[in-house]
């Protein structure tokens, strides 16, 4: 990372006045995409939240004389009750895609933040220390890097009992590796750096200067690109989940609602269209915030990576 | 780099080094694997032995196969099998074909076990045709669309390259397989979808795997361009009177490779990853079907010989892909 006080910014008084993650944040708000993504987003989450507490259709209630009714004008025999049509058993697709929603956001967000804190942690503690803690570190990583991640978790996962707890921890403890490589390189460069040496002098304690001085620089430029990795562990829990190794059912996840779907594709389609529909509209605005954020991250810190 | 002789000695120098780590590697793999295996609850021998084996069967047969030794013993005598080139045999198929695994304990018809090894050379080659044709896939959007991208950064071009690369990446591999199979394949009737009978019933799962990989290319290819654009070295390259196309080509995108190679050998796990979902989506017989056959039978001795080589495989990519990088661009070390 370049010394950011060092970079031309056009002059303009109040800008420096806010912190680089605001100024970050701001540069990604100029942007289209990101309006687009956090408009459809939100909404997203919103849905998910509410809806279910506010309708009193059960995502697991069976009618079986409701059941395939097609989307809304999508079809014959559909009704303004079930807006997304019904499944096989005549349970709403609506309220399943959204509780679908509602673990796959749960789990993606829990994921990251697990990945976020052990990487962070295990990177700091490489590049600050250095030296055979560096050495041992970094040959764990790379060792945990040359396991297909998802190897990794389906064997566990189908080995042990798939709980949401497990799942979490298992993505979380598979994905690390990569954050704790880029804050390894970024503390290593900001370890030189003056303000450290004279903490060191002023007789701050290692763990100080970790935690209270380099944390707070080296975190904030890897936590926006993690909003890209949110969208990529809901990927890997649907994944799961289709798999057979998700949450279980009767809960309904994307990943067991769009395998079930898939046994009547030619003929109820949307049982395994609608939800991933919910899932890509979700992922893009996610993806879409995450590349804004990315860039205009990119263009603070001076083009660098 | 060195001229002549040296360069040899680094050569050589540079593959000692890096095949010696490259065997830490793999046996942190096969520890971590073989440990989390036998540490997880999930008795294997009852799946072998059917469910309605008596306890003292099982007993006798884990006995015998020693698997109630302490699992340092195990992996000791495991590794020393591999040493030789020899990975065990799977639990449950037998070498001819179908998996046995519900099969009655005292079933005295049931054949030979299938070697490990013979599985994952039978398998790996399909992989291996579906993993090259999907980069030849990916390689053919995201080159035009990540180069333009990078040319133009700020125009249309570049947001193009955004916006593809979203929504790309947005689609999960296992939805985009099941839709394209109902509109290609049912609906259509253009490409054949299910199980292996030729060629062509490799296209459509590429495609998939090429759509999952796509992104990533066309994102580092856009990055390294436009950044490579901004060197010196181009702007000097125009008044020295080259071409505007010849830079394009020869200079910059040479040099914006680099990132990409290395982008093969990072993602290589995420590569394997997809081929794992998309082969099981449509039944085709490759390497990542048999690994979560393997997981959901608890084939222990096959799901580790599956992380062993696909580790191994890992090490030897990246030391190809580091080679390639540094006769790409001398400046590079490792």
């Amino acid at each position: 990372m370049t010394n950011i006080s060092n970079i031309d910014i056009p002059a303009v008084d109040n800008v420096q006045a806010l912190t680089i993650a605001q100024r970050v944040v701001l540069g990604a708000w100029r942007s289209y995409e990101f309006r687009v993504g956090f408009f459809v987003f939100s909404a997203m989450v919103l849905l998910a939240i509410f809806w279910p507490m506010i309708s009193s259709i059960d995502p697991l209630k069976i009618n079986i004389r409701a059941k395939l009714m097609p989307p809304a004008f999508m079809g014959e025999g559909w009704s303004w009750t079930h807006p997304m049509g019904t499944d096989q058993l005549g349970r709403d697709m609506l309220m399943r895609s959204l509780v679908g929603l509602r673990y796959s956001l749960l789990i993606g967000l829990t994921t990251v933040v697990v990945m976020l804190a052990v990487g962070a942690l295990v990177g700091l503690l490489a590049g600050y220390r250095g030296g055979l803690t560096d050495t041992i570190l970094m040959r764990i990583t790379d060792a945990q890097l040359s396991i297909p991640m998802i190897i990794l978790a389906i064997a566990i996962l189908g080995v042990a009992r798939p709980t949401i707890p497990a799942i979490i921890l298992v993505l979380g403890l598979s994905g690390w590796p990569v954050y704790a490589r880029v804050m390894r390189s970024v503390v290593m460069a900001e370890r030189k750096r003056e303000f450290v040496r004279g903490a060191t002098i002023l007789g701050a304690s290692d763990l100080r200067i970790m935690f209270l001085l380099l944390l707070p620089i080296c975190l904030p430029p890897i936590a926006f690109v993690a909003v890209l990795d949110i969208a990529r562990m809901m990927i890997f829990e649907s994944v799961l989940g289709f798999l057979g190794l998700g949450v279980q059912p009767p809960t309904p996840t994307f990943g067991n609602i769009i395998a079930d779907g898939r046994k009547y594709l030619v003929n109820a389609w949307w049982i395994a269209t609608v939800p991933g529909i919910f899932l890509f509209l979700t992922l893009i605005s996610l993806n879409l915030m995450g590349a804004a954020l990315e860039r205009s991250r990119n263009r603070v810190h001076g083009g660098e990576a | 780099m060195h001229v002549g002789g040296g360069f040899i000695v680094f050569i050589v120098n540079f593959l000692i080094r890096r095949l010696a780590q490259g065997v830490i590697i793999v046996f942190l793999v096969s520890f971590l694997i073989f440990t989390l295996l036998r540490v997880i609850p999930g008795d294997p021998v009852r799946l072998m032995a059917g469910g309605m084996a008596p306890d003292h069967v099982i007993d006798q047969i884990a006995e015998d196969m020693g698997l109630r030794d302490p699992i340092p013993v195990q992996f000791v005598r495991y590794m020393g099998g591999v040493l030789q080139g020899d990975l065990g045999q799977s639990f449950i198929r037998p070498a001819s074909g179908a998996a046995v695994g519900g099969a009655s304990f005292d079933d005295n018809t049931r054949s030979e076990r299938a070697e490990v090894f013979d599985l994952i050379a039978d398998t790996a080659p399909f992989t291996l045709q579906l993993a090259l044709l999907a980069m030849a896939f990916a390689l053919i959007v995201a080159l035009p669309v990540g180069i333009y991208g990078g040319l133009r950064p700020g125009k249309w071009p570049d947001r193009l390259a955004l916006y593809m690369g979203s929504l790309f990446i947005s689609l999960p591999n296992f939805w985009l397989g099941i839709v394209l199979a109902l509109v290609l394949s049912v609906n259509l009737g253009w490409l054949p979808a299910i199980g292996y009978q030729g060629f062509a019933y490799t296209i459509l799962p590429a495609i998939v795997l090429a759509v999952e990989i796509a992104p990533f290319l066309i994102r580092s290819l856009t990055v390294s361009v436009a950044q490579n654009m901004r060197e010196n070295y181009i702007s000097v390259a125009a008044i020295r009177g080259i071409g505007h196309r010849r830079i394009v080509m020869a200079h910059a995108l040479k040099n914006a490779s680099v990132p990409l190679l290395n982008l093969l050998g990072v993602q290589f796990s995420m590569l394997l990853g997809g081929v794992l979902v998309v082969e099981f989506i449509f039944d085709y017989p490759g390497l990542g079907l048999l690994t979560i056959n393997a997981v959901l039978q608890r084939d222990f001795p096959l799901i580790q010989g599956i992380a062993i080589v696909t580790s191994a495989a890992f090490v030897v990519i990246n030391i190809i892909v580091d080679l390639v990088a540094t006769t790409i661009d001398p400046r590079l070390e490792y």
